[in-house]
């Protein structure tokens, strides 16, 4: 079963699941960050969509 | 962002608005995982009622006293300080949220963002693919006040919304 797979990181191996559930712990933990921490990320997405995404029109925020 | 929320700030203590709160994208990534989002959505109270019971609502004082600090169009935006800013007169829905949003500080300067429970309402009204993502990643990761939020959704008929949602797998 594809789920089943075992993938080995260091001296840990892990499901595919195991991996998914650290993702969404990890994504908690992001959203407890402080709101300026937040928005300086938001605004390196914005370079990325700009410059990687190729979307030229995206407005880089300053703060 | 700081010197645009002190822009907000004076239209309060000018007498333009009553009061406003951050929503849309940027009030869910207050509460979320940081995620790509291109303007911030502001709600406002308007101290003037009278247009508004006619069912008018004039935001031309606002946007006069924003173009007289150089505040320039671009799109449907206005650029605050380099931040493209949609205004938004708030309905019902939109007012209490306002109310009972969450007053912060972004570097030193006080705002208020709309909490989640709210958000979720809005996103769930708004109906679009993008706000029911944004219900999710709510739901998932932050603390929600399930009885307040059954509340709110039961006073804008939005129950049934809800449900269907769940029951798509968002939120589990």
């Amino acid at each position: 079963m594809e789920g089943e797979r075992k993938i080995v990181i260091d001296e840990r191996v892990l499901r595919r699941r195991d991996l998914f559930e650290e993702e969404e712990v990890a994504r908690r933990g992001r959203a407890k960050l402080p709101f300026e921490e937040k928005i300086k990320i938001l605004i390196d997405l914005q370079k990325l969509a700009r410059d990687w995404g190729g979307k030229k029109d995206v407005i880089i925020w300053e703060i | 962002m700081k010197k645009t929320l002190k822009v907000l700030n004076e239209l309060r203590e000018k007498g333009l608005i009553q009061d406003y709160a951050i929503g849309g994208a940027i009030a869910a990534l207050r509460w979320t995982e940081p995620f790509f989002t291109q303007d911030l959505d502001i709600y406002i109270l308007l101290k003037e009622v009278d247009d508004e019971e006619k069912g008018l609502v004039v935001l031309s004082p606002i946007y006069e006293y924003l173009k007289s600090k150089g505040y320039v169009w671009k799109a449907h935006w206005i650029m605050i300080e380099g931040v493209p800013v949609d205004i938004f007169p708030a309905d019902p829905l939109e007012k209490e949220a306002i109310k009972q949003a969450k007053e912060v500080e972004y570097e030193g300067v006080k705002t208020k963002v709309i909490v989640p429970e709210y958000l979720i309402a809005l996103f769930l009204r708004a109906g679009r693919n993008k706000d029911r993502r944004k219900i999710e990643m709510l739901l998932e990761q932050c603390q929600i006040d399930r009885g307040r939020l059954q509340r709110i959704l039961s006073q804008y008929g939005l129950d049934e919304k809800f449900r269907e949602l769940e029951e798509k797998g968002y939120g589990r």
